[in-house]
């Protein structure tokens, strides 16, 4: 059964400088349990495209979305703030990345994670801090009960995602969209990171976006290769290890030291001055004269595996 | 080139400095001439506080430091300020390295200027030149750190050490901030460099696979301890203390779980100063006398030391 699925989304941002085209008629669908997972470089807009599924922006920030993004048969897109609301947090959660930022430093995590149930259940405090230590326990947080009374300051960078991880789930959502959770953080917190995200979305689907290769195998089903906006590849995760078709795909996973540290030459563009034809052209090492002018289209290529190059044309 | 020996850093804090952290607690190690030494642990374990302390920006709380044949701790203000230009240090961000409100080409002849060997014509050429060295194009010289991504900053910042033509630098994590294909860059360039200038190297970072590119030697470090050291072919293949073991494979088979109970409690033995091995309490393979006795460092093959009870 299909979760979500997004059709040929847009989210730019106008700007002084021009309009930011952070996130280009990108389609996509998450079946329910599926963990998905969206790989990119900054810049390449994966954030955006994450946050764009439960409007998480600012209300003071110009934003132009389009598109559909149907889930459980409603579009998230077409509701009201108030709508969008009850859905954000209950339905959908999102993780953010950077949990130091995330949380609010004068608030005791407990209270935070409190803060968030109470918005979608009617709980009282008490029956709300209790669940919010229930939560801790249920992400591993060694004695739950004395942690949830601390600030966010006396946690470590593993303990905090962890708490975030909690928040997330507090109000039991079905999909959760978890932006970089193990960015930062040390090799054997991030793992144990990423068991603990295994665990708990065992029963839920997950939007998994990350630069870290090695952390989205672990994780995920599938997988999405975002660049400059747009999706260029999408297939099992274990095909894009062993057989990423895409140029940039295959450059990005050259340039992890395990694999030779190959860089792709030259930068991602300008979401504001995107290149003509294909997006990739100036930095990829088979472009052709078409790539200059004709912008290529997602193609099924084997089963399942899904292209955007001129090359499998 | 460089000789570390017992060397210490302890941090004291509380209301009464009563609390003492160590962040450094004892390490000994050689770099040799135009070898990169990649020095690899947790956050929190006191890389880069051994950075710091190898080019004196912080002082040590007791040991020796030899480099080049010379006792840097022996040495009064004015005899450092003349060896600073031989030793530099690249730091995890670059944009907080670099002052905000000077052009690029301004932060690049800064150090230039300060040496005051250098007329303003000879400046500015040796500044070009340095530009070029990096990869970043003449026009940068005229922008401002904002105008520029994350991995031409740190270009930038490597143009700026490169300046005093230095012999040692120590890098700690310099491409932790970037994006995997923009740390290939880096690492590379990094790589040409030392190549071209024989530069030596103190490589800091916490990504395994990078050090393993990088250098030529490791030494893995656990709270303020240096648990192995050895060729990067020892450490990767015929690692022998658990810790390394875990960092090289976080998820391999009986460690994980009991490993991951363990490092919770990891940080008890750096505050309350408990006698016997580090790694203790989240070493899967402890035994009695790891609780009570320090681990010594042992050789156990030509130029491979590990400091663990169950390996000697």
């Amino acid at each position: 059964m299909t979760l979500l699925e997004i059709t040929s989304l847009k989210t730019w941002f106008p700007t002084r400088d021009g309009i930011v085209k952070a996130v280009n008629a990108v389609d996509l669908k998450i079946e329910d349990k599926e963990k998905l997972g969206l790989i990119g470089e900054t810049g390449s807009g994966k954030s955006i495209l994450g946050m764009s599924i439960i409007r998480l922006f600012h209300s003071s920030v110009k934003i132009n979305i389009e598109g559909k993004i149907v889930y459980k048969g409603k579009d998230l897109l077409r509701l009201s703030k108030e709508e969008i609301r009850k859905i954000r947090g209950k339905e959908i959660a999102m993780i953010l990345q950077n949990p130091t930022t995330s949380l609010n430093p004068v608030l005791k995590v407990g209270d935070q994670i409190a803060e968030a149930i109470r918005l979608h259940q009617r709980l009282d405090k008490r029956t709300a801090k209790e669940k919010a230590v229930e939560m801790l326990k249920a992400v591993k947080i060694p004695s739950p009960d004395k942690m949830a009374n601390k600030y966010p300051h006396e946690f470590s960078g593993g303990m905090k995602e962890r708490a975030m991880i909690a928040m997330g789930l507090a109000c039991d959502p079905s999909l959760i969209i978890a932006d970089e959770p193990t960015k930062g953080l040390d090799v054997t917190i991030k793992m144990q990171v990423v068991k603990l995200l295994r665990e708990v979305t065992k029963q839920r689907s997950m939007l998994f976006i990350t630069h870290d290769l090695g952390v989205a195998a672990e994780i995920c089903d599938n997988i999405a290769v975002m660049y400059a906006g747009e999706l260029v590849e999408y297939a099992k995760t274990e095909d894009i290890f062993k057989n990423p078709l895409h140029p940039y795909t295959q450059g990005f996973l050259n340039s992890l030291p395990e694999r030779g540290l190959k860089p792709i030459r030259g930068m991602s563009p300008s979401l504001i001055n995107l290149p003509d034809g294909c997006r990739f052209h100036p930095r990829c090492d088979y472009a052709t004269g078409i790539c200059k002018t004709r912008h290529p289209e997602m193609v099924e290529i084997e089963n399942g595996h899904f292209v955007r190059c001129l090359l499998y044309d | 080139m460089i000789e570390v020996k017992d060397l210490r850093k302890y941090f004291s804090s509380g209301i009464l400095k009563k609390q003492c952290i160590k962040a450094v607690d004892g390490i000994s190690f050689q770099i040799e001439r135009g070898e990169t030494l990649g020095l690899v642990g947790e956050s929190g374990c006191g890389k880069t506080t051994v950075g710091k302390l190898l080019l004196r920006l912080i002082e040590p709380t007791s040991g020796e430091i030899i480099f080049d044949g010379i006792d840097l701790l022996q040495l009064k203000r004015k005899e450092l300020r003349r060896l600073r230009p031989r030793m530099q240090m690249i730091f995890q961000d670059p944009e907080a390295s670099l002052n905000p409100r000077m052009k690029i080409g301004d932060s690049i002849a800064e150090p230039l200027k300060l040496q005051g060997t250098m007329g303003k014509s000879e400046i500015k050429d040796k500044v070009s030149e340095l530009i070029e060295t990096v990869g970043l194009n003449p026009e940068h010289v005229n922008r401002y750190p904002y105008q520029l991504s994350g991995g031409q900053n740190q270009r930038v910042v490597l143009a700026r050490v490169l300046a005093l033509n230095p012999d040692f630098i120590v890098a700690d994590e310099p491409t932790s901030s970037l994006d995997v294909s923009v740390q290939a860059q880096i690492l590379n360039l990094i790589q040409d460099l030392k190549r071209e200038l024989h530069l030596t190297l103190l490589f800091i970072s916490h990504d395994l696979e990078v050090v393993r590119r990088m250098s030529e030697r490791i030494a893995v470090m656990y709270y303020g301890k240096i648990v192995e050291i050895g060729n990067t072919n020892d450490i990767f293949g015929y690692e022998r203390h658990p810790y390394t073991n875990t960092l090289i494979s976080p998820v391999s088979v009986g460690v994980g779980d009991i490993f991951l109970e363990g490092a919770n409690k990891k940080n008890t033995n750096v505050y309350r100063g408990l006698s016997g091995c580090v790694f203790y309490p989240g070493c899967p393979f402890a035994a009695e006398i790891c609780s009570k006795k320090e681990p010594e460092m042992v050789e156990i093959e030509k130029g491979h030391w590990v400091a663990c009870h169950c390996v000697t």
